[in-house]
């Protein structure tokens, strides 16, 4: 070692590129590391062992037993020598070896006596490090240790490999994620731009339909109106489909009914059935009324399948069917079939009708029409709620597609409310946000059709604007605004100007999840644009019948009064006739003299009122004019006389309110 | 049978008037004290339901001088809201024949009506 030139491997630059590429100096230990120099001690009997890699300066240990430093200068390494070699450098005793007699790692240091390191060298030639058994004693290693050494330093190298592997698939499941979030929000944008036009066309197609229009205009129209509303299918069937690959579709678990689902989907597939064709819907008699999960998707999947059926079949009949499998406590077992006697398809394309953009002949398309996905959603439909849809079919004897979906039982309490009565919403008053000029319009005129009054704002800032200013019943709130947006404008109302007026998101956006963040912000409902007349209408139906219940939540009794009537229908009307004419007036006179603080006068309205709230059964009402009549008579209204002068002033109001209303 | 009423709440006063007709009483009904008071002195009725808190002359002030100064044993039902046990004393030490607190059961009202007249002919 004396001043003798120091060993440098021929491929030296290229050696340090590849030991740089594993990325592994100065790393954290590893446990597959650790054990592979555990089992080098054992296999060889001896107190030291290591892995160790060797850059310009230093031998670096990724693991060590019995050294006790995490780097040596490479000048004192021995194994500066290995990384030369290709094969396992042996040295029975170092005191009979010239190179290393006189190391100072030799007669001093480690003591180093016996030493065998075997190069760790990369898939592509280079000898990056060294896999090491050291011992103080002078030995000698038989094959099988010799064969065992070899393999592990193969399999530190894969345990390198394997890290760098990783390393880059993580990065290429970044750049992945980063594509499919890039092609979703393509997708929700694109469906976006797409549907906002396609809202204004089927919205005023509408519209112009129920203008006086001629025979040949009305036709027009109406071709109008399927194009549009096909192109929105495909769009939406697009939309599903992104929204199932991205695994953001949740199957719904709402009680429905399951008969009128049936029904609904019969009736609308009916009036495309061509003539020759019997339709038929057979519901199994022990079918059940109501079930829980999710009925949009049982809608959609029967709506493709037997939309298919009847596209593909000329003559002969389409059978929907519904078979109670099995009942168990909480479960119903439903087999559901759409059976036709059309085209049929081939053996050997069973499988492929699933698959995306395939449909069983190439021709299809051409002679068919449809966008390709229809199956592959129904299919993905099925799957999401655990189930498997299968298909039997004979060419030109017809088809059968079936699925067992299991529904859960609806208990008593979960029945759904009872639907919408066509109630009076009167003359609404209501505040549009809408940017866009001509879904102002669009929503304009189907909002006066109506019969509601309405302010458009432009933007979110405008609307709270108009909020502050006028009295509304309800806010039809577009979720895409300049200046503030749908959302941070439902905040403000909702936290900052704290008003409980309704609020319906309306949005062409069909992003995943977008629903529940409108309710999160306080929303009341969400109407996906293009809307139909209907839909909206429902919209708002629903959150003012929401609205009308809670005001409702006072329930009249009137059981006294019918006592005294007699079953007297007139009488009974005179009095309440009488009580909407007296009662309000009184409570303003009581208002006033309690502000007077004129206790004399406020006993005695109080007193008075009383008798007649009794009569309609107000009992809550009533004993807050008892309150009010007694701090009256001990002469001084505290706060919480107040405050029952509040309640009463609001619970008359609600009463009158319902009695007008009779 | 002849009933005077005498209550200043008009839902009630009418009510109490419609039940007790449809049941076969001829009812006279008064808002005021002081005019139901003038219609005992000049008519003859059979029994007399007097409301106490009253504008002009109080149900207590009727009971009093139909009692005292008309020398009357005419029964007299008060009616009142008021749960307090003093003025059913005192009602009573008038010499009023029932009482009453409101919110008053119709058929209540009748069994003691019909009570009332029943013991007295």
């Amino acid at each position: 070692m004396n001043n003798k030139e120091e060993p440098i491997p021929h491929n030296e630059l290229g050696r340090l590129a590849a030991l740089k590429r594993y990325d592994i100096l100065d790393s954290l230990p590893e446990h597959a590391f650790d054990d592979a120099t555990k089992l080098v001690s054992y296999i060889c009997g001896v107190p030291i062992a290591h892995i160790s890699f060797i850059d310009e300066t230093r031998q670096w240990f990724k693991s060590e037993i019995g050294i006790g430093v995490s780097e040596v200068p490479r000048e004192i390494s021995f194994c500066r020598y290995t990384i030369m070699e290709s094969k396992m450098v042996e040295i029975p005793d170092t005191h009979l070896n010239e190179r290393f007699k006189d190391d100072p790692n030799v007669t001093g240091g480690f003591k180093v006596r016996f030493y065998a390191g075997i190069p760790l060298t990369t898939p592509d030639g280079y000898n990056i490090g060294t896999l090491c058994a050291i011992d103080h004693v002078s030995k000698e290693l038989n094959e099988n240790q010799r064969n065992a050494l070899s393999i592990i330093a193969k399999h530190v190298i894969n345990q390198l490999e394997l890290g760098t592997k990783n390393f880059q698939l993580d990065a290429q499941k970044k750049i992945a994620e980063r594509a499919i979030q890039a092609k979703d929000s393509f997708l929700a944008n694109m469906s976006h731009e797409i549907r906002t036009p396609l809202n204004a066309v089927i919205g005023f197609t509408d519209l112009l339909a129920q203008t006086k229009l001629d025979a040949v205009q009305k036709d027009y129209i109406d071709s109008v109106q399927i194009a549009g509303e096909n192109l929105l299918l495909i769009i939406n069937d697009i939309l599903d489909l992104s929204k199932i690959e991205s695994g953001n579709l949740i199957i719904e678990t709402q009680p429905f009914n399951l008969k009128k689902t049936l029904k609904h989907v019969y009736d609308l597939l009916k009036v495309k059935v061509h003539h020759g064709i019997e339709f038929n819907l057979f519901l199994d008699a022990d079918m059940p009324e109501m079930v829980i999960g999710d009925q949009g998707r049982l809608n959609q999947i029967l709506v493709n399948l037997t939309g298919n059926a009847l596209k593909f079949t000329e003559e002969g009949e389409v059978t929907v069917s519904v078979k109670l499998l099995n009942e168990t406590e909480d479960h119903y077992s439903l087999r559901f079939s759409v059976k036709d006697s059309g085209i049929g398809i081939p053996q050997n394309q069973l499988e492929t009708i699933f698959e995306r953009f395939k449909q069983a002949e190439e021709s299809t398309t051409r002679r068919f029409g449809g966008t390709g996905l229809g199956l592959n959603i129904v299919k993905q439909l099925v799957e999401l709620h655990g189930a498997e849809i299968k298909v039997k079919s004979k060419p030109n004897r017809g088809s059968e597609f079936f699925f067992i979906f299991n529904y859960k039982k609806v208990k008593d309490s979960q029945t759904t409310p009872e639907s919408f009565t066509d109630e009076k919403l009167g003359k609404l008053k209501i505040l549009v946000c809408e940017d866009n000029i001509l879904n102002q319009k669009l929503v304009k005129s189907v909002i006066q059709n109506f019969g509601f009054e309405l302010d458009i704002a432009e933007n979110g800032e405008e609307g709270i604007a108009f909020l502050s200013k006028n009295k509304y019943d309800l806010v039809l709130m577009d979720l895409q605004m300049p200046v503030k947006d749908g959302y941070q404008t439902t905040e403000y109302i909702r936290n900052e100007m704290n008003l409980a007026i309704p609020i319906i998101a309306m949005t062409a956006h069909s992003l995943v999840g977008e629903q529940e963040r409108c309710y999160d912000v306080g929303m009341d409902a969400y109407v996906p644009k293009p809307f139909k007349q209907a839909a909206l209408l429902e919209a708002i139906q629903t959150v003012m019948q929401k609205d009308v219940n809670a005001v409702k939540k006072r329930r009249m009794d009137f059981s006294y009064l019918d006592e005294m009537a007699g079953g007297d229908p007139n009488f009974k009307k005179e009095m309440i006739a009488l009580f909407i004419e007296k009662i309000p007036a009184e409570v303003t006179q009581l208002e006033d003299a309690f502000n007077n603080n004129d206790t004399d006068k406020t006993k005695k309205l109080a007193h008075n009122m009383k008798s007649s709230l009794d009569m309609f059964m107000l009992t809550d009402l009533s004993a807050c004019l008892a309150i009010i009549e007694q701090e009256a008579v001990l002469g001084t209204f505290t706060s919480e006389a107040a405050d029952k002068i509040n309640i009463l002033i609001c619970g008359i109001n609600e009463v009158v309110k319902i009695l007008n209303e009779l | 049978m002849r009933i005077i009423l005498s209550e200043d709440n008009d839902i009630l006063r009418k009510s109490l008037s419609f039940f007790l007709e449809s049941k076969g009483f001829i009812v006279d009904q008064f808002s005021d004290g002081k005019e139901a008071l003038n219609a005992i002195e000049t008519n003859d009725y059979d029994l007399i339901l007097t409301d106490i808190n009253m504008p002009g002359i109080s149900g207590m002030e009727i009971t009093q001088y139909v009692r005292e100064s008309l020398g009357s044993d005419i029964p007299i039902i008060i009616l009142t809201s008021s749960g307090v046990e003093q003025t059913e004393l005192d009602s009573f030490d008038l010499g009023a024949n029932e009482f009453i607190a409101k919110p008053i059961s119709p058929a209540v009202l009748l069994v003691r009506i019909n009570k009332l007249l029943k013991t007295r002919t």
